[in-house]
């Protein structure tokens, strides 16, 4: 059976290089490493950090593969999936990660098509001629035959403080019998105040991304370009960690845990708070 | 010899039709069959822009070449570009691209291909159609005689590739393959 498996995995892979050395017919360069040692896709994150694929990564591993999620080559994958070189995660922290996600008991897995990870994606847009940076989230979610991303929300500097709701006795108010009068005094709201949003109730919260998708459909907002690209994980109980993308000489290179937290009760829900940018 | 592969690729994909016509998910076998088959687009690719990039290419042959390429892509595909010095990307329609590679004033270009490559898993989208990316590394060294301007840099391309179930008529049957087209381009330029 083992045997059967090596003399597969030789094949798949002879395949795989003979593919390889046809893209450039003009003569082709070899790797020192560096490439094949860089986590290219996002894709690939996934795959090495659930050890789903060979080491090289010309293989992939399928349920019932006997390489799949094997623990000493997820160990392996773990220590090369971190930025090492700036991000300052102390190997006491990556260790007791780690421990955590290859538990023998309770092994976790990243999951593409689950929820518990987005993408934080900062792009430029002209607002009324002027450029802005905003902060857009983006989800996986199931739509049709497959799946989609869509925006969940925007962080736009020029909507930051477009509301700023008075609070105490700075707070102006219709007051209780204003229906007696057939609110008439809505002019107070309307009319007469430069913060409307005054009135309105406690559970009032801006929705940011309706506005946004408002002003570029009136033709006040116009995109540019995306300037940065990063992805947000909560799937590891407990834990949250934040992929970067590292561009840069060397073998630790490509998508890379550049920020890992142990979380407390209630840490999850601030931290998504302050990237959704709602702090 | 590469008619022959298009052809074997073409008939394995038909022939494994069927079974995941059934079942829409996507056998290893069948996933493999796929890749080697956008591989070959890949490389089609590569070979169309050393040739489009080249001084030695006539004009109406650079054009002739340009409408090759550009039947390996979906229609509105874009090219993505950025350098190591800004990490915003600027957009090409792809022909905008190809034209621009066209005339770049180096007397002689040079395009080889890193020997890896990185395929994702094929996810399906909304419409049926599956959706995968293929990552190269590509050199480019461009020599200009009279300016002796010497310009080398090493890119990481993400290539989109779009899945799709098509039929055909052969000899009167109805025959359903799989396709394979290209789609938006990521292109990075790498500190290598």
């Amino acid at each position: 059976m083992r045997l059967t498996f090596i003399t597969i995995a030789i094949l798949i892979a002879s395949i795989s290089i003979v593919s390889a050395q046809g893209i450039g017919s003009g003569g082709t360069i070899k790797d020192d490493g560096r490439f094949a040692a860089s986590t290219k896709q996002l894709n690939q994150f996934f795959r090495r950090f659930n050890a789903e694929e060979s080491i090289n990564g010309n293989v992939r591993f399928y349920p019932g593969d006997s390489l799949y999620h094997n623990p000493s080559l997820r160990k392996g994958f773990l220590q090369v999936l971190f930025d090492n070189q700036t991000s300052g995660i102390t190997p006491a922290l990556k260790s007791q990660f780690a421990e955590q996600v290859m538990s023998e008991v309770y092994p976790q897995y990243l999951s593409f098509h689950r929820e518990g990870w987005f993408a934080e994606v900062k792009a430029e847009f002209f607002f009324q001629g002027k450029r802005e940076t905003a902060n857009l989230i983006l989800k996986i979610q199931p739509q049709g035959l497959g799946y989609e991303w869509v925006i969940d929300a925007v962080d736009f500097g020029p909507f930051r403080n477009l509301f700023d709701k008075p609070v105490g006795d700075e707070k102006d108010f219709l007051h209780p019998l204003s229906h007696e009068l057939g609110f008439m005094n809505l002019r107070r709201a309307f009319q007469d105040s430069e913060l409307p949003e005054a009135f309105t109730g406690s559970s009032f919260s801006p929705d940011y991304l309706s506005i946004f998708l408002y002003e570029m459909k009136k033709g006040n907002l116009r995109f540019d370009t995306v300037s940065d690209v990063r992805f947000h994980f909560f799937q590891i109980e407990g834990w949250y960690f934040e992929v970067s993308q590292f561009n840069r000489p060397g073998f630790n290179t490509g998508w890379l845990i550049s920020s890992l937290v142990k979380l407390n009760p209630g840490d999850k829900e601030t931290l998504q708070k302050f990237i959704y940018g709602q702090n | 010899m590469k008619n022959t592969l298009i052809l074997f690729l073409g008939l394995f994909l038909a022939s494994s039709f069927t079974a995941m016509a059934q079942s829409e998910n996507i056998s290893p076998a069948r996933k493999q069959a796929i890749d080697s088959l956008a591989l070959e687009k890949v490389k089609d690719l590569s070979k169309y822009i050393a040739i489009i990039g080249s001084k030695d290419t006539q004009f109406s042959e650079a054009n002739r070449v340009m409408d090759r390429a550009e039947e390996l892509f979906a229609p509105g595909a874009e090219m993505g570009v950025s350098s190591i010095n800004s990490s915003e990307i600027a957009y090409y329609k792809v022909r905008r691209y190809f034209e621009r590679l066209m005339a770049l004033n180096y007397d002689r270009v040079n395009i080889t291909w890193y020997d890896i490559q990185y395929i994702s898993d094929l996810e399906r989208q909304p419409d049926g159609r599956y959706v995968g990316v293929i990552t190269i590394f590509q050199r480019f060294e461009g020599t200009s005689i009279e300016t002796g301007m010497n310009y080398k840099d090493t890119t990481k391309k993400d290539i989109t590739i779009y899945v799709e179930k098509k039929q055909t008529q052969i000899a009167g049957r109805t025959i359903e393959f799989w396709d394979v087209m290209l789609g938006d381009v990521r292109v990075t330029e790498t500190s290598a």
